[in-house]
């Protein structure tokens, strides 16, 4: 089923700020994050349906993309990258997949449950990869930007 | 006054009560290192090894003779406006102005200081978090309504019962049971919605993507004990609120009515 990417935006950023609220992060950046996950979402829901990308590699340029934006607004807004990521893979994350995984379980269909619940490993790794790989980008970005200022002094 | 000048045991002291404000608040096992590290690492004490699960922070020195500290940790919630007040004071050490009791008491307030949300805010986020997800799902009008009401009722009846303090499994696997009454409820009220776009929505505020997402962080970078306790969590709280869900519809299909 194709979705439109409007009406995507819309629930996901909902949702999202709503995550933010039982995360209970600060009340000025909730906005901020609902636009980054709905961000996430949409570049996920048009990678995955319009584009038919596999869900390892939507997943994993979904999450760079909103961890690239986190990172920024994390940048502007002088915040801990945490309080924009967290809330912003909520999207994302297979919450649903474990969830479905354990209930095939319980039913006693073994083989159903397990390539649900090893999908959804696979696409934990993937968020997670795509988590790291942009912030380990940063960190280097950030030790060259000290390094330089040492060698000025 | 200010944070200057502390000798080692003042530094460990002030190190431990931050690291057990952040674990207690949800942050990530390696940020939690990463902001003892750097505080110890102001005040000159660079030699001391930490190490941090979700249970326990370990604090100490490699001399057989220098301070040791443990902190066990038995609960965890996840509070981003604290994460965030406690990263401002670990990038703002300079410019501190308390001394070391006022900082200590700081630390300890935070530990017991109220969410800035309170149980009617929550308890509408979480039904308009299952109502967005049935949306995303593909839900229709009637689902996202009967997925904001099941949401809504089933936080509400996990937070009236949080002053008994059930155990996590117990927790969950009443979320699950009350998410599945409640949908069972919405569909017998409307004919057009549809149970499986209901739960899917309401499971979301419970289900433990993120933290399963956070173990695998943990191993890639390294921290493996802490990764292996975050998942074996994730999966236990997936399936206990799949067993009480389970439940609920089994006992719904054994007194041989309709599943829809």
């Amino acid at each position: 089923m194709v979705m439109g990417l409007y009406e995507s935006f819309v629930y996901s950023f909902l949702a999202t700020i709503a995550f933010g609220v039982l995360f209970h992060g600060p009340k000025r950046t909730l906005i901020t994050s609902g636009v980054i996950g709905a961000l996430g979402w949409i570049v996920f829901v048009y990678l995955r349906q319009h584009l038919e990308y596999n869900s390892f590699h939507a997943n994993f340029f979904a999450t760079v993309v909103l961890a690239l934006a986190s990172e920024f607004s994390a940048r502007i807004f002088k915040q801990p990258v945490t309080i924009y990521v967290i809330p912003g893979i909520i999207p994302l994350v297979p919450g649903l997949g474990l969830y479905r995984g354990m209930t095939q379980i319980i039913d006693k269909s073994y083989d159903a449950g397990m390539t649900i619940m090893l999908t959804a490993c696979t696409d934990s790794a993937a968020i997670a990869l795509g988590m790291m790989m942009v912030a380990s980008i940063f960190r280097v970005v950030k030790m060259s930007k000290d390094k330089r200022r040492l060698l000025c002094k | 006054m200010s944070l200057k000048n502390l000798n080692r045991k003042q530094t460990l002291d002030i190190a431990m009560a931050l690291g057990k404000v952040l674990l207690k608040n949800g942050a990530e096992t390696s940020r939690v290192e990463d902001t003892i590290e750097r505080f110890c690492a102001k005040n000159q004490c660079q030699d001391v090894n930490v190490f941090v699960t979700p249970t326990v922070i370990i604090l100490g020195d490699e001399q057989p003779d220098g301070y040791n500290c443990v902190c066990r940790i038995r609960s965890r919630s996840i509070n981003l406006s604290i994460i965030s007040e406690i990263n401002d004071f670990s990038y703002n050490v300079d410019k501190w102005e308390l001394g070391y009791e006022e900082t200590l008491a700081y630390l300890e307030g935070k530990l017991k200081e109220e969410p800035p949300y309170n149980k009617w805010m929550v308890c509408l986020a979480s039904g308009l978090a299952s109502a967005g997800f049935s949306g995303m799902l593909g839900g229709n009008s009637h689902d996202f309504i009967a997925a904001f009401v099941t949401g809504f009722f089933s936080m509400l009846i996990l937070k009236q019962l949080a002053g008994y303090r059930p155990d996590a499994f117990w927790e969950n696997a009443l979320a699950g049971a009350s998410i599945g009454a409640l949908a069972l409820m919405c569909c017998s009220v409307s004919v057009q919605c549809t149970l499986e776009k209901i739960i899917v929505g309401a499971v979301m505020p419970f289900v433990p993507g993120v933290a399963f997402t956070n173990g695998l962080r943990d191993y890639m970078a390294g921290d493996l004990i802490s990764g292996n306790s975050r998942i074996a969590e994730a999966l236990l709280f997936a399936s206990s609120i799949a067993v009480g869900l389970a439940f609920v519809l089994q006992a719904w299909r054994n007194w041989g009515w309709d599943l829809w």
